[in-house]
């Protein structure tokens, strides 16, 4: 489990834009697993909208992309000699400290994603990422979110590290 | 190996969002199709799903045209049956 502090240490995101508050589970290159805690006091429900408090969807997106960046931690990274091809989609993966001293910008470039449900003040959403292929510079993940046992928002998401 | 060849053909052209008459076997992705290279990335997942097979990331730089995935897929084909 990684709580905000740690969080912090690997999304280039800061308040009011940080949409994961702790990731209960996670396996580097494989499986990340996070929580939102949606409150009335999100600054976006004062706006959207108005008597009818409903989370955005493209801050949903937001928060899948920002889980799928913690796949990366801590700050992994490929190396090309080591890349073994025995698992597929999956390569190996071992801690790069350049790339933990650079911190890089990650760029979301493509999502097909559909919402199920609206998402409301009390609701916890539990973003669920899998990827489908990483590689050193890229991504493409498959991402869900649930609040209970209900599913809310579900796709895929590519994006870009530089 | 003609099947596979329209096979790779209707995969890409999916994920390019064209019909697979206008991909051409030398037509170059980015310059004549509007291609970009995170597409080359679904295009490649989308081939080891297909195939079961992995290809390393650096043969995604040889990713710029039908012609040229056709060749670097069956080549990876041809491996793993070798293997099994």
């Amino acid at each position: 489990m990684l709580n905000i502090e740690e969080i912090l240490k690997v999304l280039p995101q800061r308040m009011p834009f940080v949409m994961i508050d702790r990731v209960v589970e996670f396996d580097p290159g494989k499986k990340v697993v996070a929580i939102k805690n949606v409150t009335f006091n999100e600054y976006f429900f004062s706006g959207h909208f108005p008597g009818k408090p409903v989370m955005p969807g493209v801050l949903i997106i937001e928060a899948m992309a920002q889980s799928s960046i913690m796949l990366f931690y801590p700050h992994t990274n490929f190396t090309k000699d080591k890349l073994k091809n025995t698992e597929i989609g999956v390569g190996v993966y071992t801690p790069d400290p350049q790339v933990s001293k650079d911190k890089p910008a990650y760029y979301l470039t493509a999502s097909k994603v559909r919402f199920f449900h609206p998402v409301v003040p009390g609701d916890q959403l539990k973003i669920i990422i899998d990827p489908i292929k990483l590689i050193s510079s890229a991504g493409i993940v498959k991402a869900s979110v649930f609040v209970g046992d209900k599913e809310v928002a579900g796709g895929e998401l590519t994006f870009t590290k530089k | 190996m003609q099947d596979i060849d329209n096979e790779i053909r209707n995969l890409v052209a999916e994920i390019i969002e064209k019909d697979p008459s206008e991909v051409g076997g030398e037509a170059r992705f980015i310059e004549d199709l509007g291609v970009d290279s995170m597409m080359a990335l679904e295009i490649l997942a989308a081939l080891e799903k297909k195939y079961k097979i992995a290809i390393p990331e650096d043969k995604l730089a040889e990713f710029t045209t039908l012609n040229s995935i056709i060749k670097v897929a069956k080549q990876y084909i041809a491996a793993s049956q070798t293997n099994a």
